[in-house]
């Protein structure tokens, strides 16, 4: 056990967290939650490595494929930036504002309904896997089985849709960048965790890339003139890959866990 | 031993990539950070649920009365990756639980971390704190 307690001493993790995450590695394997995939590339001690270059597709435009989970930050609660505020009109600063104080006691996902664009994407532990096929991108949300497909076979926007929880996606490339816009939303959902709302007239520009193996990243514009006399843009989100995993099913069973919503 | 590092760094990846705060719940609207508790008790139930795990416990006081206290949790997918199992915990098994008092002042907590007697091991609650 020499060796397990050189790891914690160098990790700063006290012997007790690592004797239990020892205890549990087994049972863990069956799962799925740890499985070598064939496609990670690996340092030559055998772990995944994170830094190496991003994948491509045989088309040489980049392959966003992977299973991602956001970074911890403060975007999560706001994406303009922490501290910053965005100028809204006032029937929106005042739902903004009852969400804030509130401490968020009304998100729609306490009750089982769907995340907003791009919020479901900003829950951290809870990922999310991009499947990049030729003609579409899939998104597949682990949270609730929900899923967002975005269509790169030339296609525009439809006018006039039925409006949805997530919308409808089309994407190109401008050079290594993805960007995807969305539009046909329902109203409803937050943009993020802090509560920021939005209407029907909601269209949102997406621009992601992938600087590594490793790592993941986004900006989202917001036009939304119902609410927002400007539009405007979030801040960089950060997303981690999460290697040699796959998502776990992920269905809500509020109903039975609503009794326990006490709070104020 | 070569295998046996292995699993504990990867382990040990899926447990810090568990630590940050869940987005997803309002903590704050229910809990309070600073009211915590810890109670030693047996198990009576568990409710493997989405959007959180629930467990129960009966607490036995100086005189001998017993109260059962409800545990919040994260998801089961989340405690899945911090190494929880679905037999980690059963009913019968007595554990002791640190965590976050419900404002509502009703005898309901959010799980830091629990520690089952009879192994002294220690798993992580999934805690949505922080947020």
């Amino acid at each position: 056990m020499t060796f397990v307690t050189g790891a914690a001493k160098r990790l700063q993790v006290p012997v007790a967290t690592m004797a239990m995450v020892l205890v549990m590695a087994g049972p863990a394997a069956a799962q799925w939650l740890n499985l070598p995939l064939p496609g990670t590339p690996r340092t030559p001690d055998g772990k995944p490595n994170l830094t190496a270059p991003a994948p491509r597709t045989p088309d040489g435009k980049p392959d966003l494929s992977g299973i991602w989970h956001a970074e911890a930050g403060r975007y999560l609660d706001n994406l303009a930036g922490e501290g910053v505020e965005v100028p809204m009109h006032p029937w929106a600063a005042a739902l903004y504002k009852q969400r804030l104080e509130s401490l968020g006691r009304d998100k729609p996902q306490l009750h089982c309904m769907p995340h907003g664009v791009p919020d479901a994407m900003l829950v951290s532990n809870i990922p999310f896997k991009i499947v990049q096929t030729p003609g579409e991108l899939v998104v597949l949300y682990e949270e609730f089985n929900m899923y967002r497909q975005i269509f790169t076979d030339g296609r525009s926007l439809p006018k006039d849709p039925n409006p949805t929880w997530y919308g409808y996606s089309i994407g190109k490339w401008e050079g290594n960048t993805f960007v995807v816009e969305t539009a046909g939303f329902k109203e409803g959902t937050w943009l993020d965790n802090g509560g920021h709302p939005h209407t029907d007239a909601l269209h949102l520009t997406e621009r992601f890339r992938r600087p590594n193996f490793g790592s993941l990243e986004m900006e989202v514009a917001i036009d939304d003139s119902k609410a927002y006399p400007k539009a405007w843009k979030s801040v960089t989100i950060h997303f981690k890959l999460l290697p040699d995993t796959e998502l776990l099913e992920h269905l809500c069973e509020n109903e039975k866990d609503a009794v326990h919503l006490n709070g104020k | 031993m070569r295998t046996r590092l292995a699993i504990i760094i990867v382990g040990l990846g899926l447990l810090l990539s568990a630590g940050p705060a869940l987005a997803h719940h309002a903590f704050a609207a229910e809990y309070d950070a600073k009211k915590p508790v810890k109670l030693t008790g047996t198990v009576t139930k568990l409710e493997w649920l989405n959007p959180h795990t629930w467990f129960y416990i009966d607490v036995k006081d100086d005189s001998g009365k017993v109260t059962n206290w409800g545990f919040e949790m994260g998801s089961p997918n989340i405690l899945l990756r911090a190494g929880w199992t679905r037999n980690s915990m059963k009913p019968g098994d007595v554990v002791t639980v640190e965590g976050s008092r419900a404002k509502d002042g009703s005898n309901n907590a959010n799980v830091k971390e629990v520690t089952l007697a009879s192994t002294g091991q220690q798993l992580f609650g999934g805690s949505s704190q922080g947020q």
